[in-house]
């Protein structure tokens, strides 16, 4: 387990989720993949956390409690991008109801018309 | 020296299992047609990913990624497969899936390139003994406001004020919680607003829609029509 294996799987992941916000038709489907591009996105920077140092701890200055915790970075901006994906996720279920309310279909290529 | 953190071989086999686990099911995912299994597939992926932020001793992030996606996201794809019945039943793949493919390969390829082909910094780049302690067994502040100093064990006899942490790789949660309220006082603030607002927007959204027959109310209170 190395960093490039981490980002390995995080690459996979993303571009398995590209490809299904590509193909799928269904509107569902493709905030599904677009979950999994988040999810893979947020491994590469846990990982980055884990096995790359903090520049601060590289940078030769006196230590600090607040450059030893910036070893921390990865996690903290994992639980934000987790908070806005949530956000997202809420939001994006609340469009696709409204379209199905609007045009009884929850098809890609019936939404691009936006005449309801 | 030890080199830092080492990675043991079950750690490897539980990362690659997990792997194995995580991209699997999201094949399934992108591929299946039947849309509410594509759902448990997705929460199957989900916890994939949890076990993978245990596995890079993440575990507050692990925690939150079971809470939030296995727990909250799924029961909300699943909820929204059921209420709309007419995809339960298949959806079809679109034209754009050879499109789609080489999409995905390029970006793959592009992503596996540049990880192999970069010369990234390693945790044993860190020399001073002191921080290495402070990542994987713990650190002692003392003193107060500016003046606070590091070490690796509390000096003894000493008036000033000391505050023993364990090493933030170990207690990554109490680590976490600390940068919140300081370093990341403002951005965490504003993603409070953020999920309050994608809450009253969703609810707006979702909100039964008046008949055209009926009269609109004479007072309206504006903005409130979607």
């Amino acid at each position: 387990m190395t960093i490039e294996s981490v980002l390995l799987v995080s690459g996979a992941l993303f571009a398995i989720g590209a490809y299904g916000a590509v193909s799928r038709r269904s509107l569902i489907t493709v905030i599904m993949s677009l979950e999994l591009m988040f999810n893979g996105v947020v491994i590469a920077a846990v990982g980055f956390s884990r096995f790359t140092p903090a520049a601060e701890l590289l940078s030769g200055d006196p230590l600090t409690a607040e450059a030893i915790r910036s070893a921390l970075t990865g996690h903290v901006f994992a639980i934000f991008v987790t908070a806005v994906a949530a956000g997202e996720a809420a939001l994006a279920f609340a469009l696709v109801f409204a379209m199905y309310r609007a045009t009884e279909s929850v098809e890609i290529t019936d939404a691009s018309e936006m005449k309801n | 020296m030890m080199p830092m953190m080492e990675v043991s071989t079950l750690t490897t086999i539980v990362f690659w299992a997990a792997s194995a686990m995580t991209i699997g099911l999201a094949a399934i995912v992108v591929t299946q047609r039947d849309v509410f299994r594509a759902a448990i597939a997705l929460a199957g992926s989900f916890l994939g990913v949890g076990i993978l932020y245990f596995v890079l001793s993440a575990e507050f992030v692990g925690v939150v990624q079971i809470l939030v996606y296995v727990g909250a996201i799924s029961v909300l794809m699943a909820f929204a497969v059921m209420f709309i019945q007419d995809i339960a039943s298949g959806s079809r793949p679109a034209q754009g899936r050879l499109v789609g493919a080489v999409v995905a390969v390029l970006i793959f390829a592009a992503l596996a390139f540049t990880a192999y082909n970069t010369e990234w910094s390693s945790m044993d780049d860190i020399t001073d003994s002191i921080a290495i302690a402070a990542l994987t067994e713990g650190f002692v502040e003392v003193g107060t406001g500016d003046e606070i100093e590091i070490f690796t064990d509390a000096p003894l006899g000493d008036s000033d004020v000391v505050i023993e942490n364990d090493g933030v790789f170990v207690d990554s949660t109490g680590a976490i919680g600390v940068m919140l309220v300081r370093k990341y006082m403002l951005a965490f603030e504003i993603i409070g607003l953020l999920l309050i607002a994608a809450l009253i927007g969703g609810l707006l959204l979702m909100r039964e829609r008046k008949s055209t027959e009926e009269p609109e109310p004479a007072t309206k209170n504006g903005g409130a029509s979607v």
